[in-house]
């Protein structure tokens, strides 16, 4: 064999490794992907956000599991009682976010995920909180949607911000029902070629669609 | 080449089969199994997380020296260098606590934080505001508090048998000289600056950091805000005048500012006053903010301006036909730039310079007179976190006073100079040792040298707490403070001595989410007090003495009643001082034995309103008699305090605010004391005033209106 050969399968073994990595990659995050949707307690979300972190770990310029890492982390703050250790939750998700948008600053969806844990952070205290994280957080939705005005999640995200401002004060709700229902409508577009993009948030949406007409019948 | 690939693959091929198998437990120092850690192989997808009772076993592809590591949270990170060949491995792991910011003991002897709303506080940056009978003032909300003595004629702070003088204030750690606004004599001044600026209050009532010095009783340390985030312009329209104030932001840093115009002629008029003003306060008050991030550094500029002017009356208590005019104006500069960042090697350093101008103005009669005190200070402090456990700080601070009073005598047809100027030097060291979650000590030591007495002195501060079981803890602080002798004395008397207090404090705590509860008990022991020799006031000295005693309780619940947040405070206090005139040791005039706040808020959903009540009770309090012999010093007293204020916020669109609040509403006749006539009258009797309220209510309407792009945003926190 000539050294050209040689070479060439070299070359083959090591894209082929690349590839089969890549693969690996693909393969954990479906199935860890599955799990968190799946998941419905705390010790569910903690174990798919134990493995998202091990995968972060070793993927080091992926955004993927920090982002799913910091969903996992979201919904355990949702489950969790104590408002200390919702903070926690929310402080761990609030840093896998801060380090995915360091790695891909273009991404719509980690605006939103960093605007979703704003929103989870009033809800802890909403008296000292409100304005300062509700502000946070639709900044941060403002952000997600002017890098990606087809984002379902900020757009859905969003009018739930909205809804219970308005709700709050009594306002009308119609803007953000209306919202929501573009959210939707972008939810029913949203084709998931990518398995490993974020296809959470129309239950949320129907869930508001419904509040939104109980509201309109009263 | 056959010959080469051939062994290559085959490694390869046994490389990818051969899987190393890993099995243990995680558990505690206590040796409880600790479920949910996420135990793995650095920087590879492998491992797995640890079952209901701490056990785990995973496989893994990977070769040789790979280190194993183990995290959960509120515990150290566990690692471990582990050789992976194939052979099974069993490897069990303890996990220590990491020592947090959340779940570990706080020292709260004497304090009571407001702000760094992460951490669980008694008060809320919101509360100030919120608080009825408060007006938005800092100190009447603070008078909501234990350790506080309700002191109606004064609106200040009095702390634990302490005088008004005895609490400071600090901005970003820099000192404030004069931070109560002028005002008509036995009328209530407000604090200078308000709650909207700050994000953080921490008000101890005692044992204090080595940082804080000149102050005997308190120290109110108030943090502003940083950066905002936001461009808005908020404007209020006040019963007593109107302020606009607007925000700009840019990349790395905000600026801010505030006008205000307060007159308080059209409300006098309308509300009968027991002044007899000429014309009633009118203040034009202007602030303005800067903040910019430089590096990973903060640099904040604050300034403060106001000037202030009031006339009146005074009648004479022998004759009420006879009067006397009083002129004031009050010109006051703040200026406070601060800057903190973070070095290299773990290292923090913050540093700043305070400058506080007060100039008064007064005219009586024809007698004019004036007192102008300017303050500069300048301080810089290093920080350091050593193993995350053990963390010192320590710094330097010059503190310079400048104080001139001037007064025509008119029996002597002279002008009469009275004055000084102080120099401090300071410098503190304080290490901070958190043993673990349960155990935290406080050592410190602050060093002063004064440039009037030539003298220099060490004052040791200490402090510890001690969390027994998963929620209460107790703690223990003790310490000596200085405070050189109030200005009208020091301006005669260079010689004086620092006034100085030891003070030694028990508290014990339980804060849940919700619901506070603390009692805290103190000693504080006088020395080097102004005191009059001879009973004459040509010839002071500093050789009064005094204590204070007392408990207190406080009760906050925000959880048992659905949208209702209240809080109960009461303070006993046993003091008695031999100071000043004093013929005997008798309780000063501002002390109160009992006192006791009920603050309660309710925020009303469905009419989006939120209405707040505040009852003040303080028990009476002793008054000069003049008529009465010297072994009767101080022993009679007046009627007890009691106010009940309500407060009414009503929010109908997210960007507008209408604000009601009044206080004493049960209209009460509230007696502070008694004024005597300097003069008997025919009987050899000297007649008397009672000290009241200006008003039976104080009565203030707000309108404020928020206009920012932001349509969640409005003025709440800043009411």
């Amino acid at each position: 064999m000539k050294m050209k050969t040689i070479l060439l399968i070299l070359m083959l073994g090591a894209i082929s490794e690349i590839h089969a990595g890549d693969e690996k990659f693909k393969q954990v995050m479906i199935s860890n992907i599955d799990l968190v949707y799946k998941a419905s307690t705390i010790e569910e979300y903690q174990s798919a956000v134990n493995a998202f972190d091990r995968i972060a770990g070793a993927e080091k310029n992926r955004w993927e599991p920090l982002y799913y890492s910091a969903f996992g982390n979201v919904m355990m703050a949702l489950k969790a009682t104590e408002a200390g250790r919702k903070d926690e939750y929310l402080d761990l998700a609030l840093a896998a976010v801060t380090k995915a948008i360091a790695l891909a600053p273009l991404e719509s969806e980690l605006p939103a995920m960093e605007g979703f844990i704003h929103m989870i952070r009033v809800t802890v205290d909403p008296g000292t909180r409100g304005p300062e994280f509700s502000m946070k957080a639709n900044m941060a939705y403002g952000k997600a949607l002017q890098l990606n005005p087809e984002n379902p999640r900020a757009l859905a995200l969003q009018a739930q911000m909205e809804f219970g401002t308005a709700n709050f004060f009594r306002s009308s709700t119609a803007s953000a029902c209306q919202m929501n229902e573009s959210a939707l409508t972008k939810f029913a577009g949203s084709n998931a070629e990518n398995p490993l993009a974020p296809a959470w948030g129309e239950s949320m949406a129907l869930g508001l669609r419904v509040q939104c007409e109980q509201t309109a019948k009263k | 080449m056959k010959k080469i690939l051939l062994p290559v693959l085959i490694f390869l091929v046994i490389s990818g089969y051969a899987q190393t198998r890993i099995n243990g437990t995680v558990r505690d120092a206590k040796g409880e199994g600790l479920p949910g850690v996420n135990v793995l192989i650095r920087d590879s997808y492998d491992g797995t997380s640890t079952s209901i009772d701490g056990s785990f076993s995973f496989s893994t592809d990977e070769k040789d020296a790979r280190i194993l590591v183990a995290t959960s949270v509120g515990y150290k990170p566990f690692e471990r260098p582990v050789t992976l060949e194939g052979q099974e491995l069993r490897i069990d792991i303890v996990l220590r606590e990491e020592v947090n910011q959340l779940d570990a003991v706080v020292i709260s002897a004497g304090s009571y934080t407001a702000g760094e709303e992460r951490r669980r506080t008694v008060l809320k940056p919101l509360d100030i505001a919120t608080t009825a009978g408060a007006t938005a003032d800092i100190a009447g909300a603070l008078n909501t508090l234990p350790g506080t003595q309700k002191v109606g004629e004064t609106g200040r702070l009095f702390v634990r048998g302490g005088d008004g003088n005895e609490a400071r204030t600090f901005v970003d750690g820099m000192l404030v000289l004069s931070p109560y606004g002028p005002s008509a004599p036995n009328t209530p001044s407000r604090g200078r600056f308000l709650p909207f600026m700050f994000k953080g209050t921490s008000f101890s009532t005692g044992g204090y950091s080595a940082e804080y010095g000149q102050a005997l009783s308190s120290a109110l340390v108030l943090n502003s805000k940083d950066k905002a985030e936001l461009n808005q312009t908020d404007i209020g329209i006040l019963s007593v005048g109107a302020d606009v104030a607007h925000t700009q932001v840019w990349g790395k840093g905000s600026a801010s500012g505030k006008i205000q115009y307060t007159n308080l002629r059209p409300y006098m008029d309308f509300i009968r006053q027991r002044v007899d003003w000429i014309n009633p306060p009118a203040a034009l008050e202007g602030t303005a903010a800067f903040r910019q991030e430089i590096g990973n550094g903060k640099l904040k500029a604050f300034a403060s301006l106001s000037e202030t002017d009031f006339s009146l009356y005074n009648h004479s208590i022998l004759d009420p036909a006879l009067k006397q005019s009083l002129d004031l104006a009050n010109r006051y500069r703040y200026g406070n730039l601060s800057y903190k960042t973070e070095l290299a090697g773990g290292w923090g350093l913050r540093g700043g310079l305070s400058y506080s101008y007060n100039r008064n103005d007064i005219r009586q009669g024809n007698s004019p007179a004036n007192e102008t005190e300017k303050g500069t200070h300048a301080k810089v402090v290093v920080d350091r976190t050593l193993f995350s456990q053990f963390d010192v700080h320590a710094g330097m601070e010059v503190i310079d006073r400048d104080y001139n009073a001037s007064r025509y005598n008119d029996t002597i047809n002279q002008v009469q100079y009275k004055g000084f100027r102080e120099t401090i030097a300071g410098s503190f060291a304080e290490s901070e040792i958190q043993v673990n979650n349960r155990l935290v000590t406080r050592l410190g030591a602050r060093y002063e040298y004064n440039s009037l007495l030539h003298q220099s002195s060490l004052d040791p501060r200490a402090s510890i707490a001690f969390r027994p079981g998963r929620r209460g803890q107790f703690s223990f602080a003790y310490g000596i403070f200085r405070q050189s002798a109030p200005n009208a004395y020091l301006s005669l008397h260079h010689e004086l001595l620092q006034e100085r207090a030891e003070h030694f404090i028990l508290n014990y705590q339980i804060i849940t989410d919700q619901q506070t509860f603390r009692v805290e008990a103190y000693l504080k022991q006088y020395k080097g007090l102004v005191k009059f020799m001879n009973s004459d006031p040509y010839q002071i000295g500093s050789a009064g003495t005094g204590y204070a005693q007392g408990f207190e309780l406080f009760w906050r619940d925000n959880k048992t009643l659905k949208n209702v947040d209240y809080w109960i405070s009461y303070s006993y206090l046993d003091t008695r001082r031999d100071y000043l005139n004093y013929p005997v040791a008798a309780v000063p005039t501002f002390a109160s034995a009992h006192n006791l706040s009920a603050v309660y808020k309710h925020f009303i959903t469905a009419l989006k309103t939120q209405v707040g009540l505040t009852y003040s009770y303080a028990s009476p309090r002793t008054y000069y008699n003049p008529n009465l012999s010297r072994d009767q010093f101080l022993t009679d007293k007046t009627p007890s305090y009691q106010d009940l204020s309500v407060n009414i916020s009503y929010l109908p669109r997210n960007w507008l605010i209408l604000y009601v609040s009044c206080t004493n509403v049960l209209s009460r006749n509230n007696i502070f004391g008694y004024e005597y006539s300097a003069l008997p009258d025919g009987n050899g009797q000297y007649p008397a005033r009672a000290v009241r309220q200006p008003a039976d209510h104080f009565l203030f309407l707000g309108v404020f209106i928020t206009m920012s792009k932001n349509k969640s945003v409005n003025q709440l926190p800043n009411l």
